[in-house]
């Protein structure tokens, strides 16, 4: 009963292929369908979302996404550069920050951010600032990590090419080096979009008003006024793939030019 | 030593040069010295070859003069600027001072005009119009008129090169680093670029170049520097230097590098 080595290769496949089906079966019949359909796939009761979600949700979700990428990307860049210092502060400075947004969770920071400011420095902010500030804030120590990679990735003859044209530091940075490491974080900059995207459903902790609500708030307002169960939130998240896939797969068309030419 | 440096160009020329004087010149890092102590004169319109092993310095003493390298000790006077002088304006100084690198280092992000003009731009602050007039009469001067609008990647080796060699010249220097120019080039596109920088000695340009070209170090230098172990072991004539060395380390290099097929490897 002596098999090759490519008969026990496929005999492996279909054992797996087996597993797998056996697996699937088994997870339908456990499933109490008529449940399901009630409080999970129940399209009938959802119209009173419409057009909202799409008006206000998944309007508000791309402004709050726009806004924290803004105030991250220009966070990101001002810290890379402070991390990337000879001057020993700023290195400092820069790794605390990244290290301690990193670490904690976003929805902390949303927290702290909309209730202890206010406290602390006795200031009232409206929401949109709140939100542009702490999205702004945890993309930054993100993006921060991945704009220094891409500016160290920028070969070191390009600086040295550039100060002896007669550049000043900034200026060879700025004219030469910032925008070669533009093209290289390309990629994993649009990854940073769709994870901030994802975040900006954590700011329903701050009590948005109606006209504030994004894709999740209104999904979850739908939960306790529609009586469709979980459905509403089935429909957001549908609505973050609207957004998601299309971004992935712009990453990946800039990842293949990328590998295609260095220019 | 102001003398040397000022004094007009030897050579008559289209080119405004400026010399080089260093100054018992030293340079470390950590412990290890990789200069000890070199004094070179070059008068303006001169052209200069450093030869020797690698390791011996001779790119460190190039990367000095324009300050890419800070040397711990010595003076280093090109043109009317002190480059030790912790006082001088490095960028006002590097304007005066082109660079050609072993690896080119062109732009990639820009074409190879705008590799001329970008610094014109920003530096000089000439206009775009005049600065790409600038960049088009340099870039026919290496004879790549034609091919402006390719991006690096796009050029072979020896055409990057020579895109570098006018992009340095697009600033007017008064005298031009060249470090190991043709060290990174195919065989066959060698000879382009030596004979861009062989009709920029004739224009009287000054020029120090770090390179392992003989022939051409023999034909185009007035003088060649031969240095080991971080110090000048010989200097002199490129003639006499290459052809009837007096000095035993630059017999035993120039044996190696001049028949290479020949060397007997030693244990």
């Amino acid at each position: 009963m002596a098999m090759t080595a490519r008969q026990r290769a496929r005999v492996s496949l279909y054992v797996q292929a087996g597993i797998f089906i056996v697996a699937v079966a088994a997870l339908i019949l456990a499933t109490d369908w008529k449940t399901i359909g009630n409080s999970v796939f129940n399209f009938g009761k959802i119209g009173p979302m419409f057009p909202g979600i799409f008006t206000t949700g998944l309007v508000n979700t791309l402004i709050y996404t726009v806004l924290g990428f803004i105030v991250g990307l220009s966070g990101g860049l001002l810290l890379a550069l402070m991390k990337l210092s000879s001057f020993p502060l700023y290195r400092w400075i820069a790794t605390g920050y990244i290290e301690f947004f990193r670490g904690v969770p976003a929805l902390l920071v949303f927290i702290a951010f909309g209730y202890g400011v206010p406290l602390a420095f006795g200031v009232q902010w409206n929401v949109t600032i709140i939100v542009m500030v702490s999205l702004g804030i945890v993309a930054s120590a993100y993006i921060a990590e991945t704009l220094r990679a891409g500016l160290q990735a920028v070969p070191k003859g390009q600086l040295e090419a550039a100060r002896s044209l007669g550049m000043p530091q900034w200026r060879a940075m700025v004219t030469i080096v910032i925008p070669q490491a533009f093209k290289i974080v390309l990629p994993p900059l649009t990854n940073e979009v769709i994870l901030l995207t994802k975040d900006s459903s954590l700011i329903y902790v701050l009590g948005l008003t109606a006209s504030q609500y994004e894709l999740t708030k209104f999904g979850r307002d739908g939960i306790s006024s529609l009586g469709a169960g979980l459905t509403p939130l089935l429909v957001a998240g549908a609505f973050y793939l609207i957004i998601t896939i299309p971004l992935s797969l712009l990453a990946r068309k800039f990842e293949s030019r990328s590998a295609r030419t260095k220019r | 030593m102001n003398d040397v440096v000022n004094s007009s160009a030897g050579h008559p020329g289209t080119v405004n040069a400026a010399g080089v004087s260093i100054k018992d010149l030293r340079k470390s890092y950590g412990t290890n010295e990789v200069l000890k102590g070199i004094s070179l004169d070059v008068k303006p319109g001169e052209v200069v070859c450093l030869i020797g092993p690698s390791g011996s310095g001779k790119s460190t003493l190039l990367r000095c003069v324009n300050l890419l390298e800070q040397p711990n000790k010595g003076a280093i006077h090109v043109g009317g600027f002190e480059a030790t002088d912790a006082d001088v304006d490095i960028d006002k100084m590097r304007r005066k001072v082109g660079m050609v690198f072993q690896q080119f280092n062109l732009f990639p992000h820009l074409d190879a005009k705008r590799n001329c003009s970008i610094a014109q731009v920003k530096v000089l602050k000439r206009s775009q119009a005049e600065a790409d007039k600038v960049s088009m009469h340099n870039l026919e001067r290496v004879g790549l008129g034609h091919l402006a609008d390719r991006f690096p990647d796009q050029l072979s080796g020896g055409q990057q090169q020579r895109v570098a060699i006018a992009r340095a010249l697009s600033m007017d220097p008064e005298l031009m680093l060249f470090d190991e120019p043709t060290s990174a080039l195919d065989p066959e596109t060698v000879g382009d670029v030596l004979s861009v920088m062989r009709n920029l000695a004739k224009e009287g340009m000054t020029m120090l170049v770090v390179t392992h070209e003989m022939g051409f170090a023999r034909e185009v230098a007035d003088r060649v520097v031969f240095m080991d172990g971080g110090v000048v072991v010989e200097e002199g004539v490129a003639e006499q230097v290459i052809s009837a060395p007096t000095q035993a380390r630059t017999k035993e290099f120039l044996r190696r590098v001049l028949d290479p097929t020949h060397i007997e490897i030693e244990e």
